[in-house]
C-alpha cells in the first residue's frame, strides 16, 4: 500500500463520506492508501492487497470497490463511503445493529468491507434471497466466523429494513 | 437475572463495526520510521555476502543492517536453533537477511527489495523422508551446538528435531494372535491460518525501556522472546496488546517485533513494520504437514489387541514449538477408542521450508484424521457398520490414556453418539447413502463420523477485578481478545455474575504486561476456562469486602445480604438497601478502594512421568468431548464433493455465551472444511506454490453449510461456573468426518488431505 508512491502526481476532487476533498494523489497511489494516510479513514481494513479478501472495500457511487487495488487517480469525481460513513456519530444502522444482535463481529477485520458489501446488496435489492448473499460475499473472506452469523445478521436487516 | 447463558453485546462490537477499532495495523506515531525486511529467495543456501549498496541508494533509506550488525546468538521457543538473521547460510525461502530502515514505509519496502543476496545454491531438503533419508544433509550442520529450553532430553539427532516413544514393550504376540492386521496410511499437508490482519510491531525506547505495541496472542511469551533475542531483561520490555485482526496460532510468537525493538534503541525513534502481503505468506507458521501410519492387530470380535503408530511431522527450518506439540498423538490414540498396546513413535524433522508452527487445534486436525480413517477401515475390514463399531470400541470411563492419565468422562462420548442420532439418525441416512450407489441420479451420498477428546489449555492466568465508585467493575488482565469474544464477552460475563451486575457494566482492559500478572495467551481455549477461573476468584473476594463493608452500612449481619442487579439488600427487607455505588464511594474514602487479584493455572491431571521419552506436554487436562457427522454429496462425473449437511455435538462445561459459542463451532467446521477440501499449501524444492492469497482456496461464504449444533453441558468443578475450553476443538474432527463421508460415497478409501477432484476420480476408477 502506498501513499506516497511515484513522484508525479494528480490532482482529484472527491467526496468522501459526505466531505468533499481535493487533493494531489501519486501516481502509484490506491485508495486504500488516501483513505487510511491521508484521511485518517483506517476502517477499510489492509490485508490481502491484491483484492482478494474484501477487508478494504469501500462504496465508489454507491458500488462496492476493493480500494486495495483501486488507483487513487482514478477516483476524480467519485462519491465515496467507508465503513466511517455508515453511522457517521449516530446510531448504527440496522445492518451494523443486527450485526450485533446475531453476534456476526468476531474479530472485525473483515467486518468494515462486509458491511458496505451488504450495504450496497440491501440497497439494490431490499429482499435479497440467502442464496443473493452469500453470492454478494464471494469477494469478501472472514476466516472467524463461517459466514452463518453474518448470513442471518443480513437477512435480518433486510427483513427490517423492508417493514 | 444471570449474566450466564445469555448473549449480551460484545464490549467491542460497536467500535469493530463504526470501524473505529485500532488494530495493531492501524498503529501509528508521530516521527516514527519504517522497516522492512528483506528475505532469503531461495530455500537453502550458502551465503556469500548481502549488497546492500542498492537499496541504501534509494531516498530515504537510512541503513541496512545485516547478520554482523545484530545479536549473534540463537534464539528459540524450545531450541534455540534460531539466528536473528542468517550469517551462513540460509534455511528456508523468507528467512531474514537484512533489515532495512527508512524515514517512510515506501522507502522501507523498496529498500527490503533492492537488497542483492549472494547465495550459493544448495538443493533444499523439502520433505520430511528427504530430511530422514540415510546420508541425508543436515539442515543445521551444528544442530548438536543448540541449547534446549530446561536442558531437556527431546530426542533430538541430526534432522530430527524431537523424538517421542511411547513403547510398552513387545506387541509381535499380539500381532501374531490377531485374525486380522488393518494398515493405513494418512498424508495431510501444511494449512495456512489466513489471518487477514499483516503481522506488525510499533516499537518505542524511552527512559531505557521498550515499550512494544502488537496485535499478539501472547503478549507475555512475545516479551520473554525479544527479551531473549535482545538479552536484555524482560521487565525491561512493556508489551501493549491492541484489536488483533485473526490469529488462529499465528500471532504467539516473535515475528519482526525484536527487530522493531533494536531499530528504536538504535535510533531513539518509534519504529514501525508490518509483514507485506507475500511474505506473511511464506513466513506463516502454517500448521504441520504430516505423515502418519497406523498398523492394528484385530481380533475377529473387532477388540483391538494392538496398535502401532508411526508419525513423522515437518518442523520446516526451525523447531518452533514442534517439540512440544510431538506429545499430543499420546492423547489422541487410545483416548476416544480402545487400541490395545500401542507404540507410538513422533518425529519431527527439520527441512528447508518455512518453519511451521501453532494452528488452532495444535495436530489434532491430521491425527483425528487418521485415527479415524484408521477406525473407518477396520470396520469395513471386519463387515461392520462403522458406528456401531465406533460404539463397541469407544474408551470407557476410568480407562488410562497412554500417558496414565485416567478419562474421567469419557462416557459423554456415548452421550453425544446418542444426541447426533436423535437429530441426523445413522441408519435411516446409511439407507438412503447405500441407494445412491445403485439408483437415482447417479450422485453419490455418503455418511461420516469424527470423534475427539481435546484439552483446554492450562496455562497460567491472572486478573484483577476492582469496583469502581460508580458500582461498575473493571477487570484488568492481559487475556487477549483475538475474536472468539471471551474477552469482550465471556470474562466480562464471568465477573458480572458473581459480583451481582450486568455483563454491560463490567469493562476489561487491553493487554499491557507492565500492568497485569502473566497471561499465557489466546491458545487452546485456555481464556475462559483459566482466566475466568482468576476472575471468578477476585470477584468473589471483592463481593466479599462488598458485603462486609455494606453490612457495616446497613447495621446488619452479613450473611443477610444479598447482592443482586446492582444492589445490596438485607434479606426480607427490600427498603434496606444500598447500591453498590454507595457501597464502592463510602468504602474508598473510608478503607480504601475495593480491589483484589487472582491467579490460577490448571494443575497437571495424574498421569505416569514415564510413559513416554522425550514429552514435554505430560497431561491432557480439562477435556472435552466431541462428535461430528458429514453427509456429502459426490458427483462422480466431476469429482466435486458437497456437504449437505453438518452435525456438531460438543461437550463445553457450560455455556457462558450460547452465541459467540455458536460462532466457534460455525468457524472452526469452516476451517476443517477448508482443510478437508479446498485448502492448499503446496510445496515445491522448499519453496510454497501457492504465491497469492486467491491460490490458497479459502472457504467463501457460498461454500459453508450452516452447520447443526448441540452443546453438551457438563460443568467442569474447577472452572468458572463449570466452563471449560469450546473456541479450538470444533476444528479438529472436521476433516475426518469429511473423508469417511466422501470415501463411504465413492467406495474407495480418500487417505490423504485436501480431498482434491482428481483424487476423488482417481479413487473412483481404482474401485471399478
Amino acid at each position: 500500500m502506498a501513499a506516497a508512491g511515484g513522484e508525479q502526481s494528480v490532482s482529484i476532487r472527491l467526496v468522501v463520506n459526505e466531505r468533499p476533498h481535493v487533493l494531489d494523489v501519486g501516481a502509484g497511489e490506491t485508495l486504500l492508501g488516501t483513505l487510511r494516510e491521508r484521511l485518517a479513514l483506517t476502517g477499510p481494513k489492509e490485508a490481502c492487497c491484491e483484492g482478494e479478501c474484501g477487508a478494504c472495500s469501500v462504496l465508489v457511487d454507491g458500488a462496492p470497490v476493493a480500494s486495495c487495488i483501486a488507483a487513487a487517480g482514478s477516483m476524480n469525481g467519485r462519491t465515496i463511503r467507508t465503513v466511517e460513513g455508515l453511522a457517521g456519530a449516530g446510531e448504527l444502522t440496522v445492518l451494523q445493529q443486527a450485526f450485533v444482535s446475531h453476534a456476526a463481529v468476531q474479530c472485525g477485520y473483515c467486518t468494515p468491507g462486509v458491511l458496505m458489501v451488504l450495504t450496497a446488496l440491501l440497497d439494490d435489492v431490499p429482499n435479497p434471497s440467502e442464496a443473493d448473499i452469500r453470492q454478494a460475499l464471494a469477494g469478501n473472506i472472514c476466516r472467524c466466523t463461517g459466514y452463518q452469523q453474518i448470513v442471518e445478521a443480513a437477512l435480518d436487516a433486510a427483513g427490517a429494513a423492508s417493514l | 437475572m444471570s449474566a450466564l447463558g445469555a448473549s449480551p453485546a460484545r464490549s467491542d462490537a460497536d467500535a469493530k463495526l463504526r470501524g473505529e477499532a485500532v488494530f495493531g495495523a492501524d498503529l501509528t506515531r508521530p516521527g516514527m520510521l519504517w522497516a522492512a525486511v528483506s528475505r532469503s529467495p531461495v530455500a537453502a543456501g550458502q551465503i556469500r555476502a548481502v549488497n546492500t549498496r542498492p537499496a541504501l541508494a534509494i531516498d530515504g533509506v537510512l541503513e541496512v543492517l545485516t547478520a554482523a550488525d545484530v545479536p549473534d546468538w540463537r534464539t528459540g521457543v524450545i531450541v534455540s536453533d534460531t539466528p536473528f538473521l542468517a550469517a551462513d547460510y540460509v534455511a528456508y525461502e523468507g528467512e531474514p537477511l537484512a533489515i532495512v530502515v527508512a524515514d517512510s514505509r515506501v522507502a522501507a519496502e523498496a529498500g527490503a527489495s533492492a537488497v542483492v543476496a549472494d547465495i550459493g545454491p544448495i538443493v533444499p531438503i523439502s520433505t520430511p523422508e528427504q530430511a530422514l533419508a540415510p546420508g541425508a544433509r543436515l539442515v543445521h550442520p551444528e544442530w548438536n551446538r543448540f541449547a534446549v529450553a530446561g536442558g531437556a532430553d527431546i530426542g533430538r539427532d541430526g534432522n530430527v528435531v524431537a523424538e517421542v516413544v511411547h513403547d510398552p514393550g513387545d506387541l509381535d504376540a499380539a500381532f501374531a494372535a490377531a485374525d486380522l492386521v488393518v494398515e493405513g496410511t494418512y498424508r495431510t499437508p501444511r494449512q495456512y491460518q489466513a489471518h487477514l490482519e499483516p503481522k506488525m510491531a510499533l516499537a518505542v525506547f524511552e527512559s531505557g525501556r521498550y515499550t512494544i505495541e502488537v496485535s499478539h496472542q501472547y503478549p507475555f511469551r512475545l516479551r520473554d522472546r525479544i527479551a531473549q533475542m535482545l538479552a536484555v531483561k524482560p521487565s525491561s520490555l512493556r508489551v501493549v496488546g491492541h484489536h488483533i485482526g485473526g490469529g488462529f496460532g499465528a500471532k504467539l510468537d516473535v515475528s519482526v517485533e525484536a527487530f522493531a525493538a533494536l531499530l528504536a534503541q538504535r535510533y531513539r525513534r518509534p519504529v514501525r513494520m508490518q509483514h507485506r502481503a507475500l511474505e506473511e505468506r511464506l513466513v506463516a507458521p502454517c500448521r504441520a504437514n504430516a505423515l502418519v501410519s497406523v498398523r492394528s492387530a484385530v481380533r475377529g470380535d473387532g477388540t483391538i489387541l494392538a496398535t502401532e503408530v508411526e508419525i513423522v511431522s515437518d518442523s520446516g527450518a526451525y523447531a518452533n514449538n514442534g517439540p512440544a506439540l510431538s506429545a499430543i498423538p499420546m492423547f489422541v490414540f487410545g483416548s476416544i477408542y480402545r487400541v490395545g498396546t500401542a507404540r507410538i513413535r513422533t518425529r519431527n524433522v527439520y527441512t528447508n521450508t518455512a518453519p511451521t508452527g501453532a494452528y488452532r487445534g495444535v495436530n489434532g486436525p491430521w491425527l483425528v484424521f487418521a485415527n479415524e480413517r484408521h477406525m473407518d477401515a477396520i470396520a469395513d475390514a471386519l463387515g461392520r457398520d462403522r458406528r456401531e463399531y465406533r460404539l463397541a470400541s469407544l474408551s470407557q470411563d476410568g480407562e488410562l490414556m497412554r500417558n496414565g492419565q485416567p478419562l474421567e468422562e469419557v462416557s459423554i462420548l456415548h452421550e453425544a453418539f446418542e444426541r447426533v442420532d436423535e437429530l441426523a439418525p445413522w441408519h435411516a441416512i446409511s439407507e438412503r447413502t447405500a441407494a445412491s450407489k445403485s439408483s437415482g441420479d447417479g450422485v453419490l451420498r455418503g455418511v461420516g463420523q469424527a470423534a475427539s477428546v481435546w484439552l483446554t489449555n492450562p496455562m497460567p492466568g491472572h486478573a484483577t477485578v476492582k469496583l469502581n465508585e460508580d458500582g461498575t467493575a473493571t477487570v484488568i488482565t492481559s487475556a487477549t481478545e483475538n475474536g472468539s469474544g471471551a474477552v469482550a464477552t465471556g470474562l466480562r460475563q464471568i465477573a458480572a455474575e458473581t459480583l451481582g451486575l450486568s455483563a454491560d457494566d463490567v469493562m476489561v482492559t487491553m493487554p499491557d504486561t507492565d500492568a497485569t500478572g502473566y497471561d499465557a495467551g489466546s491458545q487452546g481455549s485456555r481464556t475462559t476456562h483459566v482466566v475466568g477461573r482468576a476472575i471468578a476468584d477476585a470477584a468473589a473476594e471483592v463481593r466479599h469486602q462488598v458485603i462486609d463493608h455494606a453490612a457495616r452500612m446497613l447495621e446488619a449481619a452479613p450473611d443477610d445480604l444479598v447482592i443482586a442487579e446492582g444492589t445490596v439488600t438485607v434479606a426480607g427487607v427490600p427498603a434496606a438497601h444500598l447500591t453498590l455505588g454507595q457501597v464502592a464511594q463510602a468504602a474508598t474514602w473510608s478503607q480504601g478502594p475495593i480491589a483484589a487479584a487472582a491467579s490460577y493455572v490448571t494443575p497437571t491431571p495424574p498421569h505416569d512421568p514415564m510413559c513416554a521419552t522425550g514429552m514435554l506436554i505430560k497431561g491432557w487436562p480439562t477435556p472435552t468431548y466431541h462428535l461430528h457427522q458429514a453427509e456429502v454429496s459426490v458427483d462422480p462425473v466431476t469429482g466435486r464433493v458437497t456437504v449437505d449437511r453438518y452435525v456438531v455435538a460438543q461437550e463445553v462445561g457450560r455455556a457462558i455465551h450460547p452465541a459467540a459459542l455458536a460462532g466457534q463451532i460455525q468457524g472452526g467446521v469452516a476451517q476443517g472444511l477448508g482443510f478437508a477440501l479446498s485448502e492448499r499449501v503446496d510445496i515445491d524444492h522448499g519453496r510454497y506454490v501457492q504465491r497469492t492469497f486467491k491460490d490458497h482456496g479459502l472457504p467463501l461464504a457460498a461454500d459453508v453449510p450452516k452447520v447443526e449444533m448441540i452443546v453438551m453441558e457438563h460443568p467442569d468443578s474447577a472452572g468458572p461456573y463449570g466452563a471449560k475450553g469450546a473456541a479450538e476443538p470444533p476444528v479438529v474432527p472436521v476433516a475426518a468426518a469429511v473423508a469417511n463421508a466422501v470415501s463411504d460415497a465413492i467406495g474407495a478409501p480418500i487417505d490423504t488431505l485436501p480431498i482434491t477432484l482428481e483424487d476423488v476420480l482417481d479413487a473412483l476408477e481404482r474401485a471399478q
